[in-house]
């Protein structure tokens, strides 16, 4: 009688146990690392603008306020957009023939538009507001990181859902008192998190489970 | 169903029936197998799916697969940033804008405060500044705003129906013009829809003066009998005033009081004045109605009586002599009109100076004058009445039916029509499309390219009350000027200047036209006006008028075979709203069907007849006749049949095109509300699209609606909530959000169901979705009857989700797409939803909707902008339901969040609240004792509905007040 099974049988089977179990451990581990990967939470992306603004030069190193070009910050949900005029009441006087500058005087010729890309957005369903994050003590750079030290504006940060809830759930080690909100130099103390329970009261700040039910974010 | 409904048996069950027991639809009351087996049946498509066979089943499962992988399709979104150049003053994108302007109805201005984001206007809200709105809204008021994005709006305009250009209009008019300069006009007709427009009427006035020889005629298919009454009565057209909030009695003769038309927030809101809560019992409104069509006013009435029209002048004859006016009239009353007209009258003998006899707008002149009599002699005028002079222009040479002769008489060359739609809804008698052919230049203005301009040479699209500058009184007389939200969407020109182009060339722009008809307001104060949208001291002056002349007697018209009555559509009114979806898809408030119009028929005549709901029947008059289904209506008197205006359109748009039949085939000058005729029954049946069976709810025997006697009624006495519950309680932290309607407020007016729709994006599914019910509105009016199907009680009962506290959707969903929030609001999220609908078959009070389809994405552009950006659209296969406004809830939160302290009792407002002229939904914090909420919650009349399933709803009731002795 004939052999069913050849020698390499065995082999063949060990193999095909150790590839569906690599395979299986791949199909979880892989999607989880790409979901973590820069190419989808597009960290450290950069995306081309329509004049190459320096936040590291006016922010950081002329020190102009946020909210000189951010106006709506604190009032508003969105932050808001400079309008053209707001670049002209500075480029008008300097840098007036400069080439960088030219899509802005442009624009304030005809009167179209300045298009920008948008480097950190949320998705549709989430409703976020800036107001109430600066009211609370939340500063820009907790998400927008370093813009004083970014020569193109770069995303610092994932802005998944984990990302704001690391913070909803646990808000106080990222606080900073009201008036250093926009202030890029404020050296947290060396308990950060004192201070931080400390604002969470002055603030009425809400507990975790306020801050972290559906309807917060989601409507 | 099958078969029609035995109403012999039914009426027979139902007057056996021992105490109050409700029902909602025949069917139910019924008690059918059918019904029953629809009841059970989550979504009554579902039923269907299952009585078809196996293949059908499969072909149907192997769709949904197939679309469940395109909707996984998305495209990316555009990541552009576009700010302004320069950014206008204290403009900010996404905050709201709130401007106070005015909506038009019925050439009345019903005063709005409009919403804009980012400069598109989004919702309405009504005025509380002004005394004709103090902040509510009716339902078209609401609804006004989709009318603005509707994409079939008329959009250039257009000669012979080509499209064509205003500069060749503007050559045209200024040949004609050295034409009419020559001979003052002559030839020159103008038709005009009913305007109150303070500068319209400056305007005409001035070209009746610059061209003497032209003729403004006027054309309002809803025209009623008032103005001829007191023409007639007075020496001089007068309006009537009603102030129902000084009177005690209330009989009304056919008059819709509390129904859809311009005066229906006032006049609810006054009534409500006196109903509720805070008033004494002596001090509650006492109604009476006589009527034939059941109406919203008949329902709120204490004593309704269910007549004919013809039966109208007996009985008021009959209520006059009890008072002492009159004679007994001629031919008998049955008992029943005898014991209604004795007992009105007595409650009128007893609140002299606090009463008010209102005769219907549709009463004959007759009526009307007696109405004017008895209250004279009551001592009513300038107490619950007063006359004023007409709000609305008369035009001074006539109506439709002049210039019917006139251009019989080859008097018109040049007709000039201003938001008229005569070629729809002119009398059928007339001949009024063969006459509008005759005339050698005709030229339409209007906002949609309806059935007069496919028939005239010219169109010209007209821009929307939010587009445009204009002014417009309220019923009250009060004045505001009406200032654009939005630049015009299309290349509309306003009436204004068209109307000045046909003096001059050098038309001033609309708001200087405007601001012209306004010489008495500085630039101050016109401003203030703009601001408050209420012109200072333009309220109707009460005029003193005495009758002069007697008018003929009361006597019945020799009636045919059965009366028929035109009435316009409680939701389309006379056509102008029909490509309005919100409106069309909104059940009537009495009968719940939607998407077309209906015969409404008496029980007793269906029984007659062999008719059910949805036969198609044929109603001849004057030898002319329209088909149309049948519907059952409990309380429609015997011989009288109801036709509904405002169907049948055939250049309404894409939503109002080629659905229901058209009234006005049948309808003559002559007789424009009532007529005699007959009814015959056709073979064939059509299912209507009506909402009202599905939702019912599966509890027999529960109380879902109650009435408690006004004596028995203690003053606090919180319901007993504290039963044994498997689950924890839930922990109550404030603010604790929570919802109490008095249903003894509640008029059934659906101005709440339109509220949310707008504020919600509440989609819009078309006739044959609703037919298998799957219509989305969050907040649902249902409608109930108690007694029997001939005089049946009728009550509403506003039904949102009830955010119970121990939530059986919140146990279903095998996902956590529905969850509890600390505040006590039961979240719906989207995103984490897969389908399941597990939440909606475990949902005892059926608030839960679900997305069978995309109903959202296809939209036409122009209905995406109306959308509210605060409220997510929701996507196919998602389940939704009302949210109690989370949207306002969290920005009312980061408000008072930014100012460090609480939400304030008030300061958060739910949208359906928001609406309600008789402020019966109120919503707050109930862990605060002083609010309004928790006073209402701790009230003996406070119930929860389906308390016995111990859900602990944050939603409550209050049970409506019963005036009569034996409940």
């Amino acid at each position: 009688m004939a052999q069913i099974f050849s020698r390499t049988a065995d082999t063949w089977f060990r193999a095909a146990l150790v590839s569906i179990l690599l395979g299986a451990l791949v199909l979880i581990i892989g999607p989880e690392v790409i979901a973590r990967s820069q190419y989808v939470t597009q960290v450290a992306r950069t995306p081309h603008q329509p004049v190459p603004f320096s936040h590291k030069h006016h922010a950081g190193e002329l020190g102009i306020d946020c909210r000189y070009c951010h106006t709506s910050v604190e009032t508003s949900a969105n932050a808001g957009f400079p309008a053209t005029h707001v670049c002209m009441s500075c480029h008008s006087q300097i840098w007036t023939q400069a080439e960088m500058l030219a899509p802005v005087r442009a624009s304030l010729a005809e009167n179209k538009p300045l298009v920008w890309r948008r480097v950190t957005r949320i998705p549709d369903y989430v409703y976020f507001r800036h107001d109430i994050h600066i009211a609370k003590g939340v500063s820009c750079f907790e998400c927008h990181g370093r813009v004083d030290r970014m020569p193109l504006m770069v995303r610092a940060k994932a802005f998944e859902m984990h990302f704001c809830l690391d913070c909803h759930r646990d808000p106080a080690p990222r606080l900073r008192p009201r008036e250093s909100v926009f202030d890029p130099d404020w050296t947290p103390p060396a308990d950060r998190r004192a201070l931080g329970d400390q604002l969470m009261r002055r603030y009425h700040i809400h507990n975790a489970a306020d801050l972290t039910h559906c309807t917060v974010c989601h409507r | 169903m099958s078969g029609p409904l035995d109403i012999g048996a039914l009426r027979a069950k139902l007057e056996g029936r021992q105490g109050r027991a409700y029902w909602r639809s025949l069917e139910e009351a019924a008690a059918d197998g059918d019904f029953e087996e629809a009841l059970k049946a989550e979504f009554p498509s579902q039923f269907e799916y299952w009585q078809t066979n196996r293949r059908e089943l499969l072909r149907v499962m192997g769709a949904s697969l197939a679309l469940a992988g395109v909707a996984g399709c998305s495209s990316r979104r555009s990541d552009e940033a576009i700010p302004y150049v320069n950014r206008p003053e204290d403009m900010v994108e996404d905050r709201d804008g709130r401007y106070a302007t005015a909506i038009l109805f019925d050439g009345y201005a019903q005063p709005v405060v409009a919403t804009t984001h980012a400069g598109r206007p989004t919702k309405l809200e009504g005025n509380p500044d002004h005394p004709a709105s103090r902040g509510a809204t009716s339902l078209h008021n609401q609804a006004a705003i989709l009318d603005l994005y509707d994409p079939d709006r008329s959009q250039a305009p257009l000669l012979k129906g080509e499209a064509a250009s205003w500069s060749d209009l503007d050559a045209l008019m200024a040949r004609l013009r050295r034409q009419w300069t020559a001979s003052g006009g002559a030839g020159l007709a103008l038709l005009i829809g009913p305007t109150s427009s303070p500068t319209l009427v400056r305007q005409l006035g001035e070209l009746a003066k610059a061209l003497p020889n032209a003729r403004i005629y006027g054309f309002d298919p809803l025209e009623d009998f008032r103005r001829a009454a007191t023409s007639a009565l007075f020496r001089r057209p007068l309006d009537i005033l009603p102030d129902l909030s000084r009177a005690r009695v209330v009989v009304s003769l056919d008059d819709d009081l509390l129904g859809p038309g311009p005066a229906q927030v006032p006049n609810v809101r006054a009534w409500a004045s006196r109903r509720g809560e805070k008033v004494a019992a002596s001090e509650r409104i006492r109604l009476f109605m006589a009527e034939t069509t059941p109406t919203q006013t008949g329902a709120a009435a204490l004593r309704r009586l269910a007549i004919v029209p013809s039966r109208l002048p007996l009985i008021a004859a009959a209520v006059a002599f009890h008072l002492g006016a009159g004679d007994a009239p001629e031919g008998g009353l049955s008992p029943q009109e005898a014991g209604w007209a004795a007992d009105a009258a007595r409650a009128l003998a007893g609140a002299r100076g606090a009463s008010l006899v209102s005769a219907g707008a549709h009463a004959t002149p007759a009526v009307q004058a007696l109405a004017f009599r008895l209250n004279e002699a009551l001592g009513n005028v300038g107490n619950t009445i007063h006359y004023a002079e007409p709000i609305l222009f008369s035009a001074p040479t006539g109506s439709l039916v002049d210039l019917a002769r006139a251009i019989v008489a080859k008097q018109v060359g040049t007709l000039v029509t201003l938001d008229a739609n005569p070629l729809y809804a002119a009398p059928a008698d007339l001949g009024f499309a063969a006459l509008y052919r005759r005339i050698p230049l005709t030229i339409h203005a209007g906002t949609h390219a309806d059935e007069t301009a496919a028939a005239s040479h010219w169109h010209l699209p007209l821009p929307h009350s939010l587009e445009d500058w204009t002014d417009g009184r309220a019923v009250d007389g009060n004045a505001t000027i009406v200032q654009p939200l939005v630049e015009p969407l299309y290349d509309s020109r306003s009436i204004h200047s068209l109307v000045a182009s046909l003096t001059g060339d050098a038309f001033q722009p609309p708001r200087d036209i405007v601001r012209a008809t306004w010489p008495a307001l500085d630039d101050k104060a016109w401003h203030e006006a703009l601001r408050s949208g209420l012109v200072p001291n333009s309220a109707a002056a009460p005029v003193a008028a005495k009758p002069a002349a007697a008018l003929g007697g009361a006597t019945a018209p020799a009636g045919g075979e059965v009366e028929i009555l035109f009435r316009p559509d409680p939701t389309i009114r006379d056509g102008r709203y029909a490509n309005n979806a919100w409106l069309q898809e909104l059940g009537k408030p009495l009968f719940k069907t939607t998407w077309e119009n209906v015969v409404a028929i008496s029980p007793a005549f269906a029984e007659t007849l062999g008719a059910g709901n949805g036969d198609r029947l044929r109603v001849t008059s004057g030898g002319r006749s329209v088909e149309g289904p049948a519907w059952i209506l409990p309380g429609q008197p015997e011989k009288a049949v109801t036709l509904f205006l405002g169907y049948g359109r055939r250049n309404a748009g894409r939503v109002g095109d080629g659905i229901g039949y058209d009234a006005y085939a049948i309808r003559t000058a002559a007789a424009p509300w009532s007529a005699p005729g007959e009814i015959e029954k056709l073979p064939g049946r059509k299912p209507i699209a009506v909402t009202q069976q599905y939702q019912a709810i599966d509890a027999e025997g529960a109380d879902l609606v109650r009435t408690v006697a006004a004596a028995s009624v203690v003053a606090e006495k919180p319901e007993e909530t504290d039963r044994a519950s498997f689950y924890p309680a839930w922990e109550q932290e404030e603010p604790a959000w929570a919802m109490a309607i008095d249903l003894d407020l509640c008029t059934g007016c659906n101005a709440c169901a339109i509220a949310c729709q707008a504020e919600n994006n509440v989609p819009v599914v078309g006739q044959d979705q609703v037919r298998r019910g799957r219509h989305m509105h969050w907040l649902r009016v249902d409608l109930y009857h108690a007694g029997g199907l001939d005089h049946p009680d009728t009550m509403f009962q506003p039904v949102p989700c009830m955010h119970c506290e121990q939530a059986p959707c919140e146990m279903g969903c095998p996902v956590h797409a529905t969850v509890h929030s600390p505040d006590g609001l039961n979240e719906m999220i989207y995103n984490r939803c897969i389908g399941t609908r597990t939440c909606s078959s475990y949902c005892p009070y059926k608030v839960r909707r679900f997305n069978w389809f995309d109903y959202t994405s296809k939209a036409p552009a122009s209905i995406q902008a109306q959308r509210n950006p605060d409220v997510t659209v929701r996507g196919r296969g998602v389940m939704e339901k009302c949210t109690y406004c989370v949207q306002r809830i969290r920005g009312a939160a980061v408000d008072a969040d930014k100012e460090d302290r609480p939400i304030r009792e008030g300061e958060m407002v739910t949208a359906c609240q928001q609406a309600c002229p008789s402020e019966a939904i109120v919503f707050g914090n109930m862990k605060d004792p002083n609010s309004a909420v928790a006073r209402l919650r701790r009230s003996a009349r406070n119930y929860s509905m389906l308390g016995e399933l111990d859900t602990r709803p944050r939603t409550t009731y209050l049970a409506r007040l019963s005036d009569r002795t034996e409940g």
